[in-house]
């Protein structure tokens, strides 16, 4: 048994933005040689997302759009305010209820050396605070 | 174009390499679960908000600290970087025997464009002769000076040293030296705003961040802590934006600050005009 993980970084170019991550997902598993086994996806932020959904610019923007909707920026959040950990204003509480709704996570089954997607899968991090580096994890448990 | 007159740059990766320096720095200006951030990644965050310049704002205290939280020399380092970007100002702590011959190189050696002084962390009233013997060779040299107003929430500030009404003293007796007072002198907006009034060498920043998030606070202090036409019919030339990063990013401080209601008359002389006509001025 294999138990793989690669940290990958990405950087938007937006404060929201979704990113692709199909092809960086399907090469590690590529390289990891596993033949049967199953693939994680997980992102080390709190005000990000993993998801996966279809590729066409119409439904990612109703996804971005929809997630504003529910959760305005301008609603007065019980986070927007100073916290003394950090030294700073707590600015982002959109981005940690959109990660709710996202989730951090995705996983998908690899069966004779391919990730098993379905057709209209794509997987994506979701920036919801950015602009900042980020990292995500993939780990392929398999044999 | 927009100027963001409030940066500190204590987490700028090119001043952060010793890390017992960068650890020290944070704890005294009470940074912590943060990075340094690359400057690639500072000029993306600076093109989503629309930044064009940045204060780049020192941290000297070394009289107490023995350290240096952030130099003239770094400041000058990060100019380099991008000096079509970045206006570098000069600090020193007066009370040091070597201030005035630091300052003068600062001017005169690294090119710094002005001076910045936090007296709630000095200790030291603004009209205290060693503040004083300071502000000469800015008048000298014909350099503006920003001072931190108000509360700070750095290690072992004290509010009574920095607020606005100490300042009227300075603001008075140098009046061909432009001052700004940060953060509104929060929470004494009022008196700022009787200085802003009053002296046309007086300046303030809008670096608001304490209670609420950014569209609540300047809501709160434009619109109610001030009466709700004192910007727009009075002081519209008088306030510079200033983010107050990295405390808040600058473009949740601008999403703030654009949501109020002032006319884009008024928010282009906050976003660019009245900093630029902040730094110009030179002794009459």
């Amino acid at each position: 048994m294999k138990y793989l993980l690669k940290e990958e970084t990405v950087c938007a170019d937006k404060e929201f933005e979704l990113i692709k991550i199909t092809n960086n997902v399907r090469n590690f598993v590529d390289e990891s040689g596993v033949v049967n086994g199953i693939c994680f996806c997980i992102t080390e932020h709190t005000t990000t997302g993993i998801t996966v959904n279809e590729s066409l610019p119409c439904v990612e923007k109703d996804i971005m759009e929809t997630l504003d909707r529910i959760i305005p920026e301008n609603y007065p959040y019980n986070h927007n305010h100073y916290l003394d950990s950090y030294g700073t204003i707590g600015g982002n509480a959109p981005g940690h209820l959109k990660s709710l709704l996202t989730g951090n996570h995705c996983v998908f089954p690899i069966i004779d050396g391919a990730l098993m997607l379905g057709h209209a899968d794509d997987i994506y991090f979701c920036e919801y605070d950015g602009i900042k580096l980020r990292r995500y994890m993939i780990y392929v448990i398999g044999e | 174009m927009l100027i963001d007159a409030h940066v500190r740059p204590a987490l700028f990766e090119p001043i952060c390499r010793d890390r017992y320096r960068f650890n020290s720095r944070c704890d005294a200006m009470h940074y912590h679960k943060m990075n340094p951030s690359g400057m690639d990644l500072l000029k993306k965050q600076y093109n989503l908000a629309g930044i064009t310049g940045v204060f780049l704002l020192p941290s000297d205290y070394s009289f107490d600290t023995g350290i240096t939280e952030i130099s003239n020399d770094d400041i000058a380092e990060i100019v380099a970087q991008d000096p079509n970007l970045y206006y570098g100002f000069a600090t020193v702590d007066p009370r040091n025997k070597n201030a005035a011959t630091e300052l003068t190189k600062a001017f005169e050696d690294l090119g710094l464009c002005g001076l910045y002084l936090n007296t709630a962390r000095l200790h030291i009233y603004p009209e205290d002769t060693q503040i004083l013997a300071i502000l000469d060779i800015c008048r000298e040299y014909g350099k503006n000076v920003i001072f931190h107003a108000g509360l700070s929430f750095e290690r072992d500030a004290l509010s009574k040293y920095s607020r606005p009404i100490e300042f009227e003293s300075v603001i008075s007796k140098y009046p061909g030296i432009n001052f700004c007072l940060t953060h509104m002198g929060w929470p004494w907006v009022q008196e700022t705003s009787a200085l802003l009034l009053k002296y046309p060498n007086a300046y303030a920043n809008t670096a608001l961040m304490n209670f609420d998030g950014p569209y609540q606070i300047y809501r709160k202090v434009f619109l109610e802590d001030m009466g709700e036409l004192w910007v727009e019919h009075n002081l519209s030339e008088k306030i510079l934006f200033g983010s107050g990063s990295p405390r808040i990013r600058p473009v949740r401080s601008k999403r703030g600050l654009d949501s109020i209601g002032f006319s884009e008359e008024i928010l282009e002389k906050i976003y660019y005009g009245n900093a630029k006509r902040f730094l110009g001025s030179k002794e009459n």
